[in-house]
């Protein structure tokens, strides 16, 4: 693999919001170029810079069709993602929500307690 | 503010507010017959603990399983356990023996982040502060991490959510 100035990671790579949003218009469906840059509606060097650092970690492929080249999302590259978005985001978010479901719980158990 | 000092990385943090006097919600961090009860992101997830030595230099072993059956091992290293006020923990990805998993796919993401939970009690409720740091990262995992704390504070917003509900599909 071609070894860049910067060191991409996935979540490096999505840290950038216009890769998130490439990444929704890409989801599930495959484009190219063109059809991306109406959509998201940013110039075309701007779009093929930043699916370039998708592609160069693996989130984004690329193959050909006839004359033009279509892209589509790697699933299996935005997994380490899912499990970053788990761990950070919704993990200790949602392990409050039951903490407090669960002091409310104990506590109401005890008034009926007493 | 020196960017070369890696002590300057700024913290992730999360802040709550409990309706529970702080003695309670402390108990619930420290005690596996209430952490059990409530560490899992969601209803349908069971918790089990398999050691639990929760002092400073002590660990605990324990694991999540989701209602898939898909297990989460967790090992959480206790550096400071002040009651009722605060505690300072590492938590590492592990397998069932303890042992800690790296992460092959985010090769610049911190090898360690520690968690300081802070509680102060006001008018019979709880204010905590989770607040998550890198520890001693390089240059590459800081700004790594800046870029995760800069996403969660300004939200991943709306576009994010659809994201990770593509990424429930998978």
């Amino acid at each position: 693999m071609a070894r860049a100035p910067t060191t991409f990671d996935p979540f490096n790579a999505i840290a950038e919001p216009k890769r998130r949003a490439l990444i929704e218009v890409l989801a599930g469906r495959e484009m190219t170029v063109n059809q991306i840059v109406q959509r998201v509606g940013w110039n075309q060097p701007t779009v093929s810079k930043h699916l370039g650092v998708l592609k160069q970690v693996g989130i984004v492929s690329e193959r050909k069709e006839g004359r033009h080249r279509v892209y589509n999302v790697n699933a299996a590259q935005l997994k380490p993602i899912k499990e970053w978005v788990v761990q950070f985001e919704q993990f200790w978010n949602h392990s409050l929500d039951q903490l407090e479901d669960y002091l409310n719980e104990l506590q109401s158990k005890g008034v009926q307690d007493e | 503010m020196n960017k070369h000092n890696r002590s300057t990385v700024e913290p992730i943090v999360l802040t709550r507010e409990f309706n529970a006097p702080r003695q309670l919600v402390f108990e619930a961090w420290t005690q596996v017959e209430h952490l059990k009860n409530w560490q899992f992101p969601q209803q349908g997830f069971s918790c089990h603990y398999v050691s639990a030595d929760i002092r400073p230099g002590g660990s605990t072993l324990h694991k999540m399983t989701a209602p898939n059956g898909h297990e989460m091992w967790l090992l959480t290293k206790y550096e400071e356990v002040n009651p009722p006020a605060s505690l300072v923990f590492r938590q590492y990805d592990s397998n069932e023996a303890g042992e800690i998993l790296p992460n092959p796919h985010m090769p610049n993401w911190p090898k360690e982040l520690r968690a300081t939970v802070r509680l102060e009690e006001q008018d019979g409720k709880t204010h905590l502060e989770f607040v998550w740091q890198p520890v001693d990262p390089t240059e590459e995992q800081a700004k790594a991490f800046e870029a995760a704390r800069a996403q969660l504070g300004g939200g991943w917003g709306g576009s994010f959510e659809q994201l990770a509900a593509y990424l429930e599909t998978l």
